[in-house]
């Protein structure tokens, strides 16, 4: 309904144009850019324009539903976007990453076309009806399968997170980005529909002296991982959904490898061929890289579940408490999550972890899945470092920033899931900082300096 | 404790312990039971779960919180068909430690012809890396396995090399990977001998040595001699993953957090609450900001401004940023720069008639027929057109 002042104009459409061509003459003075229609003659200058006033959309008819027909967010959210920073490519934007924007998600879905892409030879288009999935080596019975044939099995839709266990990877020596999409956003969610690989498995007869499975993408880098048969046939997916649609083509369409909680890298995209081996295949990502240096000089190789993990996704750097005044009442949330188990609870600190507080889960709580957190909170202006610190169901709870760098030095780049600060500065201002000691390197032991 | 004024802290203190009153202790106290008791961290065969993690078994029709159709889960489906020899062939070219790369040969010398048409441009002079393409050699490899333990804790410290001569742990990988995933703008176009040549000539630069013997520019680097290489770095990695024990030795491996960094708990009750950070911690603040975002951070909620290219431009644009960019992106792959006014104008001036026929034809220079593409001519010259225009 337009917001008129007059009843009579209300009911009386010709009265009411008479009346608004009035007002309008009357009322240009104090028009307001982006409205329309002016309508309250009576405005004063406490009262709101855009309530007072009609805007376009108000008054004027909308587009059609033939317009759209694969649906796209309003024009006003073009920031909410994946964004790049040239120091995490590998020389080009083919071998890159596109990082989601976790500080603009809510629930635990994300959008397909938010979701943190990464790919080491640009991203393939791929003719669903010319692509083909083959399992072979160690089986009594190799097999080719069309799309179509392996959308026949009985499938499955789970909720899981991937991430990139190089997430947060550049701020093992301190923070660097004042960020949260660029600190924590090498991750998404999402509900995956496929099947089971221990279900296809169940025909082909595994030998028992299968080990290891080589899961090897067809695009044009052809990249390959090695994974223990003990995954395969336990909770290993091969999906071609994704919320409810096909994987998108920067998800490896038509069809990924997904290993539930598992490095993002092992959850091979565009994937083609399987093949059950007794000894491991060494591929260029599971030795190169992917590996996690340790200051004894030893790396760790074959690192596969995503550590449990929390970051606070409200308040943020690009969501700060600016806007607030004392006294306020504020959610403070976050995105909670374990490559190894259920979130089992969340605490948060407002000292830098010096003294914690539970917070309470809300919504699903799902296995190897983003989990949002929140905490009740009363704004009262002054400094604080807030963290967060989950625990899951399989006994882990994130580690300090000590005691992960004790073990694992600052040259590891992956599986980086010290507990998160972000200093909160009077005037509501987010920064992102780490609480830490300062630490010397005593033959491949870490030890912090100035500790009794 | 870290540089904080003790007023903050007992007024932070005093108002998070009022906030876990109100909200936070009858919410979560209720951990699922059993959460952490053995049987959750095996498998239905005894052993412990292979990444240290949480077993979730089928329990009346339902998986953790998931329900199950049990009946689809003992197989009988007939779907697909048994893959021909030629076709397992085709597609399973993979060089593993256990699997030599196919019958071939190439020396140093042919592999720096390779590397000098086909691979300087990215990974540099002599392998050295550079924009952001990894090195392929930093000097001799068995001396340089010692810097894996330096630990870059401050700025002038020197940080551990990590490239294929003291990193890796096995060469086969990088036959496969050469093979399968290089060069990047045309991969699975070297033939054998290229890549047994590209491989002598790496482990040239990485000063390395084969059964006692240097790979030196004459060395012939064939199945026979490629079978003996043993990287300098290959007892470097842990968990063990070779042999019949590789699982159990995995599953061990994971046992134990210390191992991998992680910290458990017996259960939620023996978290820290209270005066849990040591002494020596402080505020570490940003010192060197990454900003470079593209696009930059905005949270602002406006509408997009409108670029001034009509829907054939922004085609001819998409087809250039996604097909021509790796190489005329970028400056040292070779090819003219978009943006780069001079090097464009030389093009142009060639005349737009010998313009177009390089691009559709390709040059010996290094530009595929097409850019590799499958467009049409017309719209190819588009694509002309668009990175010429933005050469300007």
């Amino acid at each position: 309904m337009r917001n008129e002042h007059s009843q009579d104009a209300a009911e009386n459409v010709s009265a009411e144009r008479r009346n608004f061509f009035k007002k309008t003459a009357a009322l240009s003075a104090t028009a307001i850019a982006g409205t329309g229609m002016l309508a309250g003659t009576n405005a004063m200058a406490e009262d709101d324009p855009v309530i007072m006033n009609t805007p376009d959309w108000g008054h004027k008819i909308g587009y059609g539903v033939t317009k759209n027909r694969y649906g796209m967010p309003s024009p006003y959210e073009h920031n909410i976007t994946r964004r790049n920073a040239q120091l995490l490519s590998s020389g080009n934007w083919q071998a890159s990453i596109a990082m989601c924007p976790i500080q603009d998600l809510s629930g635990i879905m994300t959008p397909n076309g938010l979701f943190f892409s990464r790919c080491h030879g640009g991203i393939p288009t791929i003719n669903p009806s010319e692509w083909r999935l083959m399992i072979h080596g160690l089986v009594e019975k190799p097999l080719v399968l069309t799309l179509e044939q392996l959308k026949r099995y009985p499938n499955v839709s789970r909720v899981h997170f991937v991430e990139c266990p190089a997430n947060g990877g550049p701020e093992w020596r301190g923070p660097q980005f004042n960020s949260i999409q660029f600190a924590k956003g090498m991750m998404s969610n999402a509900e995956w529909t496929g099947v089971y690989l221990k279900d296809i498995l169940k025909d082909l007869g595994l030998k028992p002296n299968a080990r290891w499975m080589l899961a090897e993408g067809i695009d044009s880098s052809h990249m390959g991982r090695t994974v223990p048969v003990d995954k395969v046939l336990d909770d290993a997916m091969i999906v071609w959904g994704q919320n409810g649609e096909a994987l998108r083509p920067e998800q490896g369409y038509p069809v990924r490898l997904l290993l539930p909680g598992w490095e993002g890298n092992l959850c091979v995209k565009w994937l083609g061929r399987l093949e059950f081996a007794e000894e491991p295949f060494y591929a260029k990502e599971e030795t190169a890289k992917y590996t996690a240096l340790k200051p004894t000089g030893k790396a760790i190789q074959h690192f596969y579940a995503n550590e449990v993990n929390s970051i606070i996704t409200n308040p943020c750097p690009e969501k700060p408490w600016t806007d607030l005044k004392k006294g306020d009442l504020v959610e403070i949330e976050g995105l909670a999550w374990s490559g190894m188990g259920t979130i089992d609870g969340v605490d948060i600190s407002f000292d830098g972890g010096d003294n914690w507080v539970e917070a309470n889960l809300k919504g699903l709580v799902l296995p190897k899945s983003w989990t949002r957190f929140s905490f009740l909170y009363k704004y009262e202006g002054k400094p604080l470092i807030l963290a967060s610190r989950a625990r899951d169901d399989a006994g882990y709870i994130q580690p300090t920033i000590d005691q992960e760098v004790s073990v694992m030095g600052v040259e590891s780049v992956y599986h980086r899931n010290g507990i998160a600060s972000w200093e909160v500065t009077s005037d509501g201002k987010v920064n992102n900082v780490q609480v830490r000691s300062e630490f010397k390197d005593v033959d491949g032991k870490m030890t912090i300096v100035g500790e009794a | 404790m870290y540089k904080f004024d003790r007023k903050f802290i007992l007024g932070a203190s005093a108002a998070a312990a009022a906030a876990f009153f109100a909200a936070g202790c009858a919410g979560d106290s209720a951990a699922p039971a059993g959460a952490n008791s053995d049987d959750t961290l095996t498998y239905e065969n005894g052993k412990r779960v292979i990444d240290g993690g949480r077993y979730y078994a089928t329990v009346n029709d339902k998986r953790g919180p998931y329900y199950v159709n049990t009946d689809t889960e003992s197989g009988g489906y007939t779907y697909g068909r048994t893959p021909t020899e030629n076709e397992l062939n085709a597609w399973n070219t993979t060089v593993t430690p256990w699997r030599l790369p196919p019958e071939g040969e190439g020396t140093v010398e042919e592999g720096e012809a390779v590397y000098e048409a086909k691979c300087v441009m990215c990974h540099g002079d002599f392998g050295s890396g550079g924009g952001g393409y990894p090195a392929l050699a930093k000097g001799n490899a068995y001396d340089n396995v010692k810097t894996l333990k330096y630990q870059r804790l401050t700025p002038d410290h020197e940080g551990p090399i990590r490239v294929f001569g003291n990193y890796w742990p096995e060469a086969s990988t990088l036959w496969w990977y050469i093979m399968e995933g290089m060069p990047h703008p045309d991969t699975r176009s070297l033939t054998d001998d290229e890549v047994y040549a590209l491989v002598a000539y790496i482990l040239n630069l990485n000063e390395m040595e084969i059964d006692g013997v240097e790979v030196d520019e004459d060395f012939v680097l064939n199945q026979e001699t490629f079978s003996k290489i043993v990287m300098p770095n290959k007892d470097g990695f842990e968990p063990n993953i070779k042999g019949p024990n590789a699982l159990d030795d995995v599953r061990a491996y994971y046992a134990n957090p210390a191992n991998f960094g992680a910290q458990k708990i017996a259960s939620a009750d023996a978290r820290c609450m209270h005066d849990c950070q040591k002494d020596t911690v402080k505020v570490v603040p940003i010192t060197i900001e990454q900003k470079d975002f593209l696009p930059p951070l905005s949270e602002v909620r406006d509408l997009p401004k409108v670029e001034g290219i009509s829907a054939a431009e922004a085609e001819a644009k998409a087809t250039y940023e996604q097909s021509c960019a790796v190489c005329h992106g970028a400056a040292g792959m070779g090819a003219p720069v978009v943006g780069d006014k001079k090097a464009w104008a030389a093009v142009v001036g060639k005349g737009m008639d010998t313009v177009y026929s390089n691009a559709i034809r390709g040059t010996d220079a290094g530009m595929p027929p097409k850019g590799g593409t499958d467009l049409s001519d017309d719209k190819l010259k588009a694509v002309v057109d668009y990175m010429i225009s933005q050469s300007k």
